[in-house]
């Protein structure tokens, strides 16, 4: 069954701390001390301050999360999706795991412990970034502010979230696909950073909002999040932002849809 | 009677390689069934195949009359593939307790029995990753065992153990066949340990079944008398229907120990000159060295 499946996964996902911590705790970790360590160089070091500074402990949480996308975080993400995907042919266990339960039901229970390890990352990535912003409210003696729009915030933050958690879906499925194909930690993590690295760059150059420029996950998830964390009325049209959904769905659907339909014919020789 | 694994024309080919070559093969349902041949004769591409994790080119496979590979029948199979493989980070007791999990057997499934009986009581909580490869094959076979399957088949289970181990090892599985009724199918090279463990044996070579039946059978059963004789016909002669040729001066009685003396006088009497007798026992290496062709043994080393 899917739910043995998954208790399994999360449980052996749960033993490798290396991974846990390298592909899901790591970058949001050290943006935050890197955050701190910035704030402590300009207060102790260069002795500048700027009167009347505010933060915004929600804003910096949704702007932390809205970036955890982007290449750097993908490195890590790739390691930690890397090895819930393709650590069974790196050490030769699914000999051990075939034979327990069904193909489908074995990687499809990777993809759901992936998506909720992505989600507790982005979440720690927003706790880390607000405790940064509170850390530099401290050495700044910068006053904590509430966000314009008070509760709305708490919605646009849920949207930016739920992007961003799309787009890390597909850096995860994407790793599953190149994992089946190659079998290969080193490959999943290889490749899927040289795809991530790619999207991103070519996403920065586009200019036009088309179909084809939101076929590029990155650009659509950037269009995506200025839709749903701008106010109301300062939103761009609804047309593309639907468009550029379907078409992160639709992505998240090929890739994850090919990996499980490769894994289910796969001749499991030597791992 | 009931078969564990029926196999009809099956075909596995890896590009020009042909693992296994239309291979027809039934194993009964209970006792422990041994599975020769060199490297490269097939058996492990047969187990992967009963196991799912291969698919055959053609014919068909099936375990407890159904395809092999289905959930249902595996669920109801265990097995060891040749040495296994842990991921480091997890403990002895934690790769059974996810093995537990992935079959949806956490509750029935006894793992620090299985632990204890396999002689890894000591050695639960160690990562199983940092295990000799003896270690690794006890874990491999409590993971075979601890969901209590009807079936297990064994790939090479006592390669790398010592001495002492291979024994306990070798009473287990004769035990858990004979008292609790699992069938077992165990690939071996050292033939000693299929001729003390095994009811059946099938020879593999180049894909294909070359001998099948009861060890006895095979082993031609019980000991026989090999006497260096001439002239060897007269030597038949004497023996009847008791003895046979083996090689040009020698022959094989199949007679009795307390036979013996008569025997011998016997064929003194006759004219024949004895300068040797000894007791050949029962031999499954002659069995398996005749069954294969000798190009297997000269691609086997």
């Amino acid at each position: 069954m899917l739910a043995d499946a998954i208790a399994a996964e999360r449980f052996r996902l749960s033993r490798d701390r290396t991974a846990l911590f390298w592909g899901f705790g790591f970058a949001p970790l050290v943006a935050m001390l890197f955050s701190m360590a910035i704030d402590l160089f300009t207060r102790a070091v260069l002795h500048r301050t700027i009167p009347g500074e505010t933060t915004d402990l929600a804003n910096r949480a949704m702007g932390a999360v809205a970036g955890a996308s982007g290449p750097f975080t993908a490195l890590f993400l790739l390691i930690g999706a890397a090895a819930i995907f393709a650590g069974d042919y790196r050490w030769e266990t699914w000999r051990l795991l075939t034979p327990r339960n069904s193909r489908v039901n074995l990687l499809v229970a990777k993809l759901i412990v992936f998506a909720e390890v992505a989600a507790w990352s982005l979440l720690l990535t927003a706790v880390t970034a607000a405790l940064a912003g509170l850390f530099s409210s401290l050495v700044n003696h910068a006053r904590l502010v509430a966000p314009p729009g008070g509760s709305v915030v708490m919605g646009h933050f849920a949207g930016v979230f739920v992007i961003t958690w799309l787009e890390v879906m597909l850096v995860g499925a994407l790793a599953g696909l190149v994992g089946v194909v190659t079998r290969s930690t080193m490959g999943a993590v290889i490749a899927g950073l040289v795809v991530v690295f790619v999207q991103s760059t070519l996403a920065a150059t586009m200019q036009a909002t088309t179909w084809k420029s939101l076929a590029i996950p990155a650009y659509a998830g950037r269009i995506l999040k200025a839709f749903v964390a701008a106010p109301d009325e300062m939103r761009p049209e609804a047309g593309p932002a639907g468009l550029g959904l379907l078409l992160l769905l639709a992505w998240l659907v090929v890739l994850a849809g090919g990996a499980v339909a490769l894994f289910r014919r796969q001749d499991l020789t030597k791992e | 009677m009931s078969f564990a694994l029926e196999t009809e024309s099956l075909v596995k080919t890896y590009g020009a390689v042909r693992a296994l070559d239309g291979l027809s093969l039934r194993i009964p349902a209970g006792g422990v069934f041994g599975v020769l041949g060199p490297n490269g004769a097939g058996k492990s591409t047969l187990f992967r195949i009963a196991l799912g994790l291969v698919r055959p080119t053609s014919g068909t496979a099936r375990l407890f009359g159904a395809p092999a590979g289905q959930a249902s029948s595996l669920r109801r199979a265990g097995a060891m593939i040749e040495t296994p493989r842990y991921p480091p980070y997890l403990t002895a007791r934690d790769v059974l307790k996810m093995l537990a999990m992935e079959s949806g057997a956490v509750g029935s499934a006894d793992i620090d029995y299985w632990l204890e009986r396999v002689g890894l009581g000591g050695a639960a909580d160690r990562k199983a990753g940092t295990f000799s490869v003896g270690m690794k094959q006890r874990l491999g076979l409590a993971a075979a065992f601890f969901t209590r399957p009807e079936l297990v088949i064994l790939d090479e289970p006592t390669s790398g153990m010592d001495p002492a181990g291979i024994q306990e090892i070798r009473a287990l599985i004769r035990d858990l066949a004979d008292k609790e009724g699992v069938t077992i199918i165990l690939a071996s090279h050292q033939l000693d340990e299929v001729r003390r463990v095994c009811d059946r044996v099938a020879i593999f070579s180049k894909g294909k079944l070359a001998a099948e039946g009861d060890v006895e059978a095979l082993t031609g059963g019980k000991p026989r008398l090999r006497l260096t004789v001439s002239p060897a016909d007269k030597a038949l002669a004497v023996l009847g229907a008791k003895g046979q040729p083996d090689g040009p001066n020698a022959v094989l009685a199949d007679v009795l120990r307390a036979e013996t003396p008569a025997l011998i006088r016997a064929l003194v009497e006759a004219g024949v000159e004895i300068t040797e007798a000894r007791w050949r026992e029962a031999d499954l290496e002659s069995a398996y060295l005749g069954a294969l062709e000798p190009k297997d043994l000269v691609d086997a080393r």
